[in-house]
């Protein structure tokens, strides 16, 4: 059993996954919708920026992108500027992870707004509607159903690489009983992290399960 | 003055000619019908007039002010776009499809353009939205979504939806191609009672009966011309060139 102090270093790590992750989902989606805008842009310059964007930060490693925010941005800033830069490795975790993060929700976003039939923007148009307000009111409405699904998979996926910013020395819960682990040679410490996990993401499902029921009750005939 | 102009329009998808120079007026309060083979540019031309396609050449003038002058698919001349967001108020359109938004109640469709475009009242815009759904027939099931009424119930949803915006003129694409025979009848009722109470109406349909019962004029397009208009019973019963008899024979 673990003790009381265990006890809360185990809570305090989780805390610190839970708000890498939260954070991280939130950024995500609001980037994720500009972004996804920005690739069905009609102007080139947009779509080649968001392209970029996504290129990149989903065909990169996660744990790649933290080392470069964490090691990296302080020697360029040190080149660039001669003074030291100090990241605390949790701003570095919600940075890296919301920036990755947004990368695939913009995909998600961008099929689930091109899955929305293409009368439904006339429809929202010949009413007098402008894009923004056609996609504002009719047409991103609609992708919420159909977003829940992936969304939640990027967010049960997010929430387990958090697991990830041990090696920026930040004490989440995987390290934080890995800690307890090597102390004692005891590797069923282990067990508290996996048992937490499940937990967490056995929460993270039920929730999207309903929502998604929820969400599509207007498709109900 | 004239509702709708259209002045030597010309329509290119790709190296496909749609539409070949298209001339033709309609006054306030005339219903004019659109008849013409699959593929002759009829509903093209109607979705010229509200800009849901824009035509390669030639212009289109809505209440006596332009909307768009082009040539070789520039815009030769550019209108204010605050006057011509105006003037495309002016045109209600009802789809084949319906295009209902599914996200929304029958009553939300109807109120949703006045509340977003027109920032009206909510009060005031949805006793105007129960006249609208009383008139089609649709008021008692103001709450139901979509999925659950039949296409001739959308489409008369539909049609509560487009008057929602106060238009002056309506533009009707095919409206009852996708509905089941004995749904077709409930809306052909709807728009005519629309026609009768003075609704400028241009129509694109495969519905004769209709077109010689309610139309003031009939349009015979084929090909992207207009081979030939001019009063229903004349261009109905008694056409004068013969892509318009064939036409006539083959669905009649």
């Amino acid at each position: 059993m673990l003790t009381s102090a265990q006890w809360t270093a185990v809570w305090d790590g989780t805390l610190i996954t839970l708000e890498i992750t939260a954070f991280a989902i939130v950024v995500g989606c609001l980037l994720g919708v500009v972004l996804a805008l920005g690739r069905l842009s009609k102007h080139r310059i947009l779509r080649a920026l968001s392209w970029f964007y996504i290129w990149f930060f989903r065909g990169t490693p996660l744990l790649l992108q933290l080392f470069m925010v964490y090691y990296a941005i302080p020697i360029i800033y040190l080149e660039s500027t001669g003074s030291q830069l100090n990241i605390d490795p949790m701003v570095c975790a919600f940075i890296t992870f919301s920036l990755n993060t947004t990368a695939y929700l913009a995909e998600i976003i961008r099929a689930g707004i091109e899955s929305i039939p293409g009368g439904q923007m006339e429809a929202a148009k010949a009413i007098g509607m402008t894009y923004g307000q056609a996609m504002r009111k009719i047409i991103i409405p609609q992708t919420y159903k159909r977003l829940i699904a992936p969304v939640g998979n990027e967010l049960v996926m997010l929430l387990k690489d958090t697991s990830l910013v041990s090696s920026i020395a930040l004490s989440d819960l995987l390290r934080t009983t890995k800690t307890m682990a090597n102390a004692s040679g005891n590797w069923l410490y282990y067990l508290y992290a996996a048992a937490i996990y499940l937990f967490l993401t056995t929460l993270l499902q039920l929730g999207t399960d309903r929502l998604e029921i929820k969400l599509g009750a207007y498709e109900k005939r | 003055m004239s509702m709708v102009k259209v002045e030597d329009v010309h329509k290119q998808f790709g190296d496909l000619q749609v539409l070949k120079g298209i001339n033709f007026e309609v006054n306030p309060k005339e219903v004019v019908c659109i008849i013409g083979p699959s593929g002759s540019g009829k509903s093209t031309m109607l979705r010229c007039i509200n800009r849901l396609e824009r035509i390669t050449s030639g212009k289109i003038y809505v209440e006596d002010e332009l909307t768009e002058n082009r040539m070789n698919g520039k815009t030769v001349e550019k209108i204010d776009p605050q006057k011509l967001a105006n003037l495309c108020l002016d045109i209600g359109m009802v789809f084949q499809n319906f295009n209902l938004f599914p996200h929304l109640t029958v009553l939300e469709n109807v109120t949703i353009g006045p509340t977003v475009v027109k920032k009206e009242n909510a009060k005031i815009t949805e006793e105007h939205a129960m006249e609208l759904l009383e008139k089609v027939g649709m008021a008692d099931r103001k709450d139901e979504y979509p999925a659950r009424l039949s296409g001739g119930q959308q489409q008369r949803v539909a049609i509560a939806r487009a008057l929602a915006m106060n238009p002056k003129v309506m533009l009707f694409d095919e409206p009852t191609s996708a509905l089941d025979p004995e749904l077709v009848g409930e809306v052909l009722q709807t728009m005519k009672e629309l026609a009768q109470e003075g609704m400028t109406m241009i129509i694109v349909t495969h519905e004769i009966g209709f077109a010689r019962e309610v139309a003031d004029r009939v349009i015979f397009m084929d090909d992207g011309v207009i081979c030939e208009e001019g009063r229903p019973q004349d261009i109905l019963l008694n056409p004068k060139e013969d892509r318009t008899k064939e036409f006539l024979n083959k669905i009649l």
